[in-house]
């Protein structure tokens, strides 16, 4: 019973939907739509499970003194003390999680606007710097496809730029065709694949044929 | 010329470069001009000569502050578009990294820019909602399951606004912010099952993806990046001159003064490849010269 009643609601929970779709009545809508309100909440749990084991996995890294453990107590110290003020903010402690109404910051919104928003943005702004040092080291016309790659790249980096125009109107045009029709093109073909490999995933766990999701292998 | 070298370059060197066209532009504004393309366009025209005054857009902010940079500019400019054209404007997030707290930041300072608007009446923030998609199938239903507060806590009911608004029927068109897969729901699911436009504000990295659902209707605009923001903007600008007197007060951050920045870096990446491969065929033919 401990494969069949996960394997079971597996089934009904992917099928439900499914036949909800192509079938108009109005009781199958109803149940399916019932699914979607559970499964907001079954994400919520999710998040949590989430919290738990960020939390588990560095409090043993600290334990075993791992490589990086001081980093993990910076981790929870930050889960800690952000997770303690919104928290609390949601129980309107402190005045929320917002701006007060006289436009002084509650500490979650001090910690968001002036710990999170910086150091966030900053990793993101960190790639410019990666991506111009990767791009003069392995952007090479080795070949006849990296060099139609390489063309296309500068057309389209120069195009988006207010420079590109100045030198020639051709520029943005040439970049939003490439934009719309080649890229496109590629784009919808990895799309078609990818949506084809979640088809068929989604199929074998439906019919309990992919089990890796209950701790159990093919077979078992 | 030691070219071994050259292709060995330290790469504190051109992180130097980058900064320094990264800061510059910011000390000192080139106020480069912008031009406008026809993803953008598409999104600007549907807003401005589509919708009318009091009609409801849904303003998804599903991004969080890691694309904060290019996607506030996005958000700014809709909310703005919108608050101007007079049109309702209903925000949720969907997105847990911070869309919540970027949602309650961009509100609440466009909404100051607008003080003849009133909340619940003009505008609502409805807060966010884990499950994205699931959310989103839902909300065709009803809002008030999905949402049965809004982010200060009103109960569904007690907003004026939300009295006239059900589900995806009462509302003409979704903007998503978007960071990640987020927008490609919005396209996928939303638009295709339940017919709803939807206009995408994706960061420049993901932009690329968009083109197949705007080539395919799935999509009735796109706002690609940094770039694409800087385009609306200045769509905005030129059609109201309100909110180009807006733009130009000093110290406030637009995509307009970004792409300034932008624009240098590209052509210092341009440069760096440029030279990359120059010294990489130079000392492809220095064997063969050689011999």
């Amino acid at each position: 019973m401990r494969k069949q009643i996960p394997l079971l609601l597996t089934f009904l929970a992917g099928t439900i939907p499914i036949f909800a779709f192509f079938v108009p009545e109005r009781h199958v809508g109803l149940v399916s739509t019932g699914l979607d309100s559970w499964l907001i909440i079954v994400y919520g749990f999710a998040l949590l499970l989430g919290v738990v084991n960020v939390v588990q996995m560095n409090t043993n890294k600290i334990k075993r003194r791992a490589s990086g453990w001081p980093y993990s107590i910076v981790l929870l110290a930050g889960l800690v003390i952000m997770g303690s003020f919104g928290l609390l903010g949601s129980f309107d402690v402190f005045g929320g999680i917002a701006t007060r109404p006289d436009g002084s910051s509650t500490p979650f919104n001090w910690l968001y606007t002036n710990a999170f928003l910086p150091l966030q943005g900053t990793m993101f702004a960190l790639l410019a710097f990666f991506m111009a040092s990767a791009s003069y080291r392995a952007f090479r016309a080795r070949n006849v496809e990296a060099t139609i790659l390489l063309i296309a790249a500068l057309i389209v980096m120069f195009g988006r730029i207010p420079f590109g125009e100045m030198v020639s109107k051709w520029f943005p045009i040439v970049t939003e065709w490439i934009m719309g029709k080649p890229n496109m093109a590629a784009q919808r073909g990895i799309m078609i694949g990818a949506a084809l490999g979640a088809a068929s995933m989604a199929l074998r766990v439906i019919l309990g044929i992919e089990r890796s999701y209950l701790g159990i292998g093919k077979g078992e | 010329m030691n070219l071994d070298r050259l292709m060995q370059i330290d790469r504190r060197i051109i992180y130097l470069f980058v900064a320094a066209g990264t800061i510059l532009p910011i000390i000192f504004l080139l106020g480069l001009p912008v031009s406008t393309t026809p993803p953008v366009r598409m999104a600007f025209e549907r807003i401005e000569n589509q919708l009318e005054k009091g009609d409801v857009v849904l303003v998804s902010f599903d991004y969080g502050p890691s694309s904060a940079p290019e996607n506030d500019p996005m958000a700014d400019a809709i909310l703005r578009h919108c608050f101007a054209k007079g049109i309702k404007v209903v925000v949720i997030a969907l997105y847990p990294l911070g869309g919540l707290s970027e949602a309650i930041e961009e509100l609440n300072k466009v909404a100051a820019e607008f003080p003849e608007l009133e909340y619940g009446v003009d505008y609502v923030n409805l807060g966010y909602k884990d499950g994205a998609q699931a959310a989103m199938r839902k909300m065709n239903e009803s809002f008030k399951e999905v949402f049965p507060l809004d982010v200060n806590g009103t109960p569904f009911d007690e907003i004026p606004m939300m009295r006239d608004i059900e589900n995806y029927g009462d509302v003409k068109l979704v903007a998503t912010l978007a960071t990640g897969i987020i927008g490609e729901w919005w396209a996928n699911l939303v638009n295709a099952q339940f017919g709803l436009p939807v206009i995408v504000g994706p960061t420049a990295v993901s932009a690329p993806k968009y083109y197949a659902y705007l080539e395919a209707r799935q999509m009735v605009g796109l706002l690609g990046g940094l770039k694409g923001a800087s385009e609306y903007e200045r769509l905005v600008m030129d059609k109201y001159p309100r909110l180009a007197e807006l733009y130009a007060t000093p110290g406030l951050y637009t995509a307009t003064k970004g792409m300034d920045v932008q624009s240098i870096v590209h052509l210092i990446m341009i440069a760096f490849i440029l030279f990359g491969n120059l010294v990489y065929f130079t000392q492809k033919r220095k064997p063969r010269a050689a011999k």
